[in-house]
C-alpha cells in the first residue's frame, strides 16, 4: 500500500513536470505575446512589462526560473492580465466555487443517473426504459449551452422561479448545477444500465432468485454492487473535469469559478495563469484517478494494489 | 476493515455535499446596492496608471478624480480637483489652482505634490503604463518615459540607483543627477548621432548592454542598467556603477509645483484637448503614502487603497462583484446621490441581458446584436433603449506593401464596390451609420471629407484600368478578422459583394485576438478588419494613426504631405486653422484610401427608466457620480431624447 502510494507520488511529479514543459513550449511558440496590444505599446514600456515577468531573458533561463518558482516554492507567479492578483490568489478565489458547484452537479448526476440506470435495467424493454434511454441520449447529445438556454427560457422567463445568473444563494445554484450535471447524469445512467444488465445476467443472480430473495433486493444489493465498478472508473476523470469548472456553464450563469480561465488565459497569452490552471487540472485529474484506483480495492476485494 | 472503509463512502459524500452547499452560501445575501450594473470583464487593476479598457474606465472614474472632470452630458471638461485654471496666450502654459477642500479617502488633503508624484509615476517606464502617451503632450514627457533609450549626450539626466530587491517595490532609489556625456554600446564603442538614434529605436535593444558616461558632482562616472536583484548579487565591472534606470532629469519635464495648491504644466505644442485629457482616467492621481507603504500592486487591495473620487471600494470579489460606497471625504459628496454601486463582472452580453430583463441590474452597456433588433422593433417602443452614434469607426485596412493593393485604383475599386447600406440596414440593424470617412461625424467644427460612394460601374472600370478587367488575373484576396461572430458575418458579406461586383476571388481568414494583433502589426494580411475608438473628442485621435511608420498605421502606407499636415496641425495654435489642416490631411487619406471605412458604431445601453443623470454622448461615458434614482419617474428622462 505505502509502496503503491509512493510510486504514484513519484509519477505525479514526473507528470507535472512533463505537463509543465509541454505547456511552457506550446505557450511560447504560438504567435503573439501577453503584452501585444491592438494599439502599439512604446518599446521601453513593453520592455519593462516583459522584465517584470522575466520575459526579456533567454527562453531557457525563463524555463529554469519558472520551474524553480513553481516546483520549489509552490508559487505560480503573478497574473499577466489581472495585474492586481497572483495566480495562487485567483485559484484560491475560483476553485472553491467551481468545486462547490461541481460537487452538487456530480451528486445530482450520480444519484439521478444511477437511479434511472437501475430502473431502466430492471424494467428492460418497457416504455419507461425506452423513455429513459431516449432522455439519456438527448442528455449526452445536447451541448451544455443548449440545455442552459432552454432551462433559462423555461424557469427564468416563462415560469419566473429562478434567477438568471449569479452566485451566493440556493436558488442561484439550481440551474447551473442541473445544466452542469445533466450530461454526466445521462452518461452515468447509460453506464449503470449496461453494467446492471450484464450483472443481472450472471448465474449468481439466478441462484439468489431461486433461493427466494426478493426482486428488489436482488437488483439493489447483488446487482448494483457488482455493476458500480464501471461507473466509478468513469467518475474519476469526470470529477476532475467538473471540479475545475466549466467554461460554458460558468459564463452563461455568471459564476466566478475557474472554468473560464482555461480558455481565456490561453487566448490572452497569460502565460502564468494558463500554466497555473493547467497544472491544477493535472493535479486534480491525477488525484482523482488515484482515488479511483484506491476505491477499486474497497469495492472489489479481488483487486490488489501494486 | 474493508467493510468499514466501504461504509465510510456515503458519509464522505454526504459531508462533501454539505460543505459545498455551505461554501456556496457562505458569502450570504447582501443587501442590494442603490445601483447595480454590468461592467464587462473583471478590471485589470484599480491602479489608474496601468489600465486601458472600458470596464477599467468606469471603475477608475468612480474611485478617483483628476484635475478636470467631464460633464456627464456634454463631456466638456469642468473643474475637478482644480477649481480654476489659467492658460497663457501662447496656449503652452497651464496653471491649475487646486481646491483646498479636496481630500483623499483617509481624510488627508489632495495637493499639487500628489499630482506631480502621480504624473511622474505614470511616465516612469518602470511603472510600465501602456497609456503613457496620453501625457506626452507635456514638454519632454515623452523623453522622460523613454528612459535610457530617449536620452542623448548633453541632456541633464537623473540616475536612479538600485535598491534592496526585497524592499517595497514602489519606492524609488536614490537619485544622482548629472549631464550625459556619452553612451557606449556593448562593444564599448561610443554611439553618436544616427547610430544612436537607430540603436535606440531597436525594439530588441537590451538597455543593460549600454554604458552611460555621466558628469556628476563626483566627476565623470560610468553607469550601467541592472535590475535590483542582479545589482545586489553581482559586482559592477571595474570603474562602473549599477543603476536601476537612467532617465531625463525630471526638472526638465514641463510640470512643477508652484505651491501646495498650484501646479504648472508646460506643453510641447498647443493642445486643444489638454483639459479633456486631464479628466481622462490614466492621469488621475494616486496617493504617494499609500503606494509606497504597501508597494505595487498590493496598494490596490481594498483594505489598503486610498482614493480621491466620489466612491471608494468596499469589497472586490474577482470576476463576481465589486461594491463601491460613497466616499465621505469627497469634496462634492453632497451632489453624489448614490450611496453604493455594484459593478458586476459579467462577460457574456446574453447573460447581462438576462440579468437586466429580470430586473437584477439597472444598466447594461451591450446587447447582443440579434436581441437588439427585436428589442428595437417592440411596440410600443421600449423606454429604456436608445442607440446613438459613437466616436468609433469600423474599417478595413489594405496592406499597400503587397501587390496589387499598392495601386490606388485597386484600393478605390474595392471601396466603391461595397454596399454599406446593405451592411448597416439589413445586417447590423441597430442604427449604425454608413461612413465614407475615417473620422466619425459629430465633432464640433469638423465635417469629415468623404471618399467616393458606391459605384460599381466606376469600380469595374478602375479595376480594368489597373490591369484586371472583370477581375481576371487578380490574385485571391484574403480578408483577415479576429474571431467574433459579427466580424465573421461582415467579412462574408463583403466577400460576396466583392465577388459579385468585381469578379475577384476572395476568401476569409480568422485568427484569435493575440495572433490577429501580431499579424496586423507584421503586415501579414491583404485586407484586415479594424475598429478604432477615439481616445478624446478630436479628429487627431484618428488621423495621427496614419502618419508614415506610425505604430498603429498597420497598412504600410505613408505620404509626406500627409505627415507634414499632421505635424503642422500639432503646433497650430489657432483652432479653426488647425481643424482645416486636419481636414486637408484626411482629404489625402480618403483620396489614397489605404483604408475602407464602413460604419460608425452605435451605443447599446439599456438603462432602467427610473435612472436620471444618464445621458447619451459620443464617447459612451457615463459618470456614476452624476446618477440618481427618480423612483416615481416624474422628471423627463434625458437618455430617451431623440428616440421616436
Amino acid at each position: 500500500m505505502i509502496n503503491f502510494i509512493g510510486k504514484r507520488l513519484f509519477w505525479l511529479l514526473i507528470t507535472m513536470w512533463a505537463v509543465f514543459t509541454v505547456s511552457f513550449i506550446l505557450m511560447r511558440s504560438v504567435p503573439g505575446g501577453p503584452f501585444d496590444r491592438e494599439k502599439a505599446v512604446a518599446p521601453e514600456i513593453k520592455r519593462n512589462l516583459e522584465r517584470r515577468y522575466n520575459l526579456d531573458k533567454p527562453v531557457l533561463v525563463q524555463y529554469g526560473l519558472e520551474l524553480q518558482r513553481v516546483f520549489l516554492h509552490g508559487d505560480l507567479g503573478h497574473c499577466m492580465n489581472i495585474a492586481d492578483a497572483s495566480v495562487n490568489y485567483v485559484i484560491r478565489q475560483g476553485l472553491p466555487i467551481s468545486a462547490a458547484l461541481g460537487i452538487l452537479a456530480m451528486t445530482f448526476a450520480v444519484s439521478f443517473g444511477v437511479l434511472t440506470g437501475v430502473v431502466a435495467a430492471a424494467m428492460r424493454g418497457s416504455p419507461l426504459d425506452i423513455g429513459l434511454r431516449l432522455a439519456a441520449t438527448a442528455g449526452i447529445a445536447l451541448p451544455n449551452f443548449v440545455v442552459a438556454g432552454i432551462c433559462i427560457l423555461l424557469f427564468v422567463f416563462w415560469i419566473p422561479l429562478l434567477p438568471a445568473a449569479g452566485w451566493g444563494s440556493l436558488s442561484q445554484l439550481v440551474l447551473p448545477a442541473f445544466c452542469l450535471g445533466a450530461p454526466y447524469a445521462a452518461e452515468v445512467a447509460r453506464i449503470t444500465r449496461t453494467s446492471m444488465l450484464d450483472a443481472l445476467s450472471h448465474d449468481y443472480i439466478r441462484t439468489a432468485r431461486a433461493k427466494g430473495v426478493s426482486r428488489t433486493r436482488v437488483v439493489l444489493v447483488h446487482g448494483l454492487r457488482n455493476s458500480l465498478l464501471p461507473v466509478v472508473s468513469f467518475l474519476g476523470p469526470a470529477v476532475a473535469g467538473i471540479l475545475t469548472g466549466s467554461l460554458i456553464v460558468e459564463q452563461i450563469f455568471g459564476i466566478p469559478g475557474l472554468g473560464v480561465y482555461f480558455v481565456k488565459s490561453a487566448l490572452q497569452r497569460d502565460y502564468t495563469l494558463s500554466m497555473g490552471v493547467v497544472l491544477l487540472y493535472t493535479l486534480v485529474l491525477y488525484t482523482m484517478n488515484f482515488l479511483v484506483d484506491l476505491s477499486y480495492a474497497y469495492l472489489d476485494p479481488r483487486v490488489e494494489l501494486e | 476493515m474493508r467493510l468499514e472503509g466501504r461504509s465510510l463512502f456515503p458519509w464522505i459524500a454526504g459531508a462533501a455535499i454539505l460543505c459545498s452547499i455551505g461554501w456556496a452560501l457562505n458569502r450570504g445575501q447582501l443587501p442590494p446596492a442603490d445601483f447595480t450594473f454590468v461592467n464587462g470583464t473583471e478590471v485589470k487593476s484599480l491602479d489608474p496608471a496601468i489600465v486601458t479598457g472600458q470596464p477599467e474606465n468606469r471603475m477608475i472614474n468612480a474611485l478617483f478624480e483628476g484635475l478636470t472632470s467631464w460633464n456627464p452630458e456634454t463631456l466638456v471638461p469642468e473643474p475637478g480637483v482644480a477649481e480654476r485654471w489659467d492658460v497663457s496666450d501662447d496656449l503652452l502654459t497651464y496653471t491649475f489652482h487646486l481646491r483646498k477642500d479636496a481630500k483623499w479617502s483617509d481624510g488627508s488633503p489632495v495637493t499639487a505634490h500628489d499630482f506631480i508624484y502621480s504624473m511622474r509615476r505614470f511616465l516612469d517606464p518602470r511603472t510600465a503604463a501602456e497609456y503613457s502617451y496620453q501625457a506626452w503632450y507635456v514638454k519632454n514627457a515623452k523623453k522622460y518615459s523613454g528612459g535610457g533609450r530617449a536620452v542623448r549626450p548633453g541632456d541633464n539626466v537623473e540616475v536612479e540607483l538600485n535598491v534592496d530587491p526585497d524592499g517595497v517595490n514602489s519606492i524609488r532609489g536614490k537619485l544622482v543627477r548629472g549631464k550625459l556625456v556619452s553612451i557606449e554600446d556593448k562593444a564599448g564603442k561610443e554611439l553618436t548621432d544616427d547610430n544612436l538614434i537607430r540603436a535606440a529605436a531597436d525594439a530588441a535593444l537590451n538597455i543593460e548592454d549600454w554604458t552611460f558616461v555621466i558628469a556628476t558632482e563626483a566627476g565623470e562616472e560610468r553607469f550601467r542598467n541592472a535590475d535590483d536583484a542582479s545589482a545586489a548579487s553581482n559586482e559592477p565591472a571595474e570603474g562602473e556603477r549599477f543603476a536601476r534606470q537612467i532617465l531625463l532629469d525630471l526638472h526638465d519635464v514641463g510640470m512643477r509645483v508652484v505651491d501646495d495648491h498650484t501646479i504648472e504644466f508646460q506643453l510641447e505644442n498647443p493642445t486643444p484637448y489638454f483639459l479633456t485629457l486631464l479628466g481622462f482616467y490614466p492621469l488621475f492621481p494616486v496617493q504617494q503614502k499609500c503606494v509606497e507603504t504597501f508597494g505595487s500592486p498590493q496598494w490596490t487591495d481594498v483594505e489598503n487603497i486610498v482614493c480621491n473620487g466620489p466612491f471608494k471600494p468596499e469589497f472586490r470579489r474577482l470576476r463576481d462583484r465589486t461594491r463601491v460606497v460613497k466616499n465621505e471625504h469627497y469634496w462634492n459628496r453632497d451632489n453624489v446621490k448614490l450611496n453604493s454601486v455594484d459593478f458586476l463582472a459579467v462577460e457574456s452580453s446574453t447573460t447581462a441581458l438576462n440579468l437586466y430583463l429580470t430586473g437584477e441590474v439597472d444598466w447594461i452597456y451591450d446587447v447582443p446584436a440579434a436581441a437588439l433588433r427585436t428589442l428595437l422593433a417592440e411596440q410600443p417602443p421600449r423606454d429604456d433603449i436608445n442607440p446613438v452614434p459613437l466616436l468609433n469607426t469600423y474599417f478595413y485596412l489594405l496592406n499597400v506593401t503587397r501587390k496589387p493593393f499598392d495601386d490606388v485604383r485597386v484600393r478605390k475599386a474595392l471601396s466603391m464596390a461595397i454596399d454599406r447600406e446593405e451592411l448597416t440596414e439589413e445586417f447590423l440593424g441597430a442604427g449604425e451609420i454608413p461612413t465614407y470617412s475615417l473620422v466619425p461625424p459629430g465633432l464640433p467644427g469638423y465635417a469629415p471629407p468623404q471618399c467616393p460612394q458606391e459605384n460599381v460601374v466606376e469600380a469595374r472600370r478602375l479595376l480594368a484600368e489597373a490591369g484586371f478587367p472583370g477581375g481576371r488575373g487578380f490574385p485571391t484576396l484574403e480578408i483577415l478578422y479576429n474571431t467574433h461572430e459579427q466580424h465573421q458575418s461582415i467579412a462574408q458579406l463583403i466577400r460576396d459583394q466583392w465577388r459579385n461586383n468585381l469578379g475577384v476571388k476572395v476568401r476569409t481568414r480568422n485568427e484569435e485576438w493575440a495572433t490577429f494583433n501580431s499579424s496586423q502589426r507584421q503586415l501579414n494580411f491583404d485586407v484586415s478588419r479594424r475598429g478604432w475608438i477615439g481616445d478624446y473628442a478630436d479628429p487627431n485621435t484618428f488621423l495621427d494613426m496614419f502618419v508614415s511608420g506610425g505604430e498603429n498605421n498597420c497598412t504600410g502606407w505613408g505620404d509626406a504631405e500627409y505627415d507634414k499636415l499632421i505635424a503642422a496641425a500639432a503646433v497650430e495654435p489657432d483652432p479653426a486653422k488647425r481643424l482645416d489642416l486636419l481636414h486637408q490631411a484626411e482629404t489625402i487619406l480618403m483620396d489614397e484610401q489605404p483604408i475602407i471605412p464602413f460604419y460608425n458604431y452605435v451605443s447599446k445601453n439599456m438603462v432602467k427608466p427610473n435612472i436620471r443623470g444618464f445621458y447619451n454622448n459620443i464617447q459612451d461615458t457615463h459618470p456614476l457620480s452624476a446618477l440618481w434614482i427618480d423612483a416615481e419617474e416624474e422628471t423627463p428622462n434625458p437618455f430617451m431624447e431623440g428616440r421616436e
